[in-house]
């Protein structure tokens, strides 16, 4: 039984192709807070109503949900469609958290394939640039960012993951 | 009556200067187990961070700590000197993953000021941009990112 997908190799991503990833994920407390705390963020914002019902003259009546938190699990939900084969990930940038996620606030995610190109240093993956887009379910853009992965070629790999005349390209 | 000692925590916009370093308290030694709940939890589907004789299969030591994590506890380490007192976190550029993190791993972080200026739409708040260093107990640095947040001025609190 191989353990990851045959479809979304090296081979099979190409510049401009739009994911609409299929699952959402409604967030709650309890991942804003045991993330933000086994992480020992200290910023109140986070964690204490309290504090938060009196910041900026009354304007939040809940804690934010912690934007790292938010960033994984829009990542999350684009994962197993693009870096379910991925043999590291590389890198982040241009993260940008538009809206403040609240408890209850469910996420839906799509992605844009950025760019495509060989590895200088691995001959048996290449490297996938794609931007993610998570939305609240109004449609509200909450966080855009780009992702950088190292992802396995079907051609070195496939055997190896277990699949067989499927995986030949 | 003894007054009591109340240690507030975090620094203001004035605080910050361009240039000045930040070798950030505590530090973390990361598990497998955590960051598999972490993986699983915010569905990061990659085995790599869940499944120990894929990774190996892939040629790693062990399991992969999830740079997501190791990047969430480097920013979390770095809370109270640069944001605690501040604002809305901004954004974050060039997150770089350079060095695989795995079980047992202890991770400290470190900042330096790169810029700072009044903010235009927000009177009494400014933006502060660090580049912030995510290192393992030999010094190499695992990550590396730039991250702007608003930051809080003195004289603000004026009008709270």
């Amino acid at each position: 039984m191989p353990v990851t997908s045959v479809d979304n190799y090296f081979e099979d991503f190409r510049v401009g192709d739009v994911y609409d990833h299929p699952r959402g994920r409604t967030i709650d407390n309890n991942d804003n807070l045991w993330i933000t705390h086994v992480t020992m963020n200290t910023a109140q914002a986070h964690f204490n109503l309290d504090y938060m019902q009196h910041m900026m003259d009354g304007i939040f009546s809940e804690r934010l949900v912690m934007g790292a938190v938010t960033v994984a699990m829009v990542v999350g939900l684009t994962s197993e469609d693009m870096s379910e084969n991925a043999f590291m990930d590389q890198g982040l940038s241009a993260i940008r958290l538009s809206t403040p996620v609240y408890r209850d606030d469910t996420l839906y995610a799509s992605s844009e394939v950025l760019e495509v190109r060989d590895s200088d240093e691995r001959p048996d993956a290449g490297v996938v640039v794609y931007r993610f887009t998570g939305r609240k379910t109004d449609g509200s853009q909450v966080v855009q960012g780009e992702r950088t992965l190292l992802v396995k070629r079907r051609s070195h790999w496939a055997a190896d993951d277990g699949h067989g005349n499927e995986g030949r390209s | 009556m003894t007054t009591a000692i109340r240690r507030e925590r975090g620094l203001l916009f004035e605080d910050f200067e361009i240039g000045q370093t930040f070798e950030h308290h505590w530090g973390r030694t990361v598990t497998a187990s955590e960051s598999m709940t972490y993986s699983n939890v915010t569905m990061n589907y990659n085995p790599l961070y869940f499944n120990v004789e894929y990774a190996r299969r892939l040629g790693y030591d062990g399991i992969l700590i999830n740079p997501l994590l190791v990047y969430t506890t480097v920013l979390g380490l770095s809370v109270e000197d640069l944001s605690e007192a501040g604002g809305p976190f901004l954004g974050v550029d060039n997150l770089v993953f350079r060095t695989p993190v795995y079980d047992g791993d202890t991770i400290t972080a470190r900042s330096v000021t790169l810029g700072k200026r009044p903010s235009g739409s927000r009177p009494g708040w400014g933006i502060v941009e660090w580049r912030t260093t995510g290192l393992n107990q030999r010094g190499d640095e695992v990550l590396g990112y730039r991250r702007s947040n608003l930051s809080r001025m003195r004289n603000a609190e004026a009008n709270r």
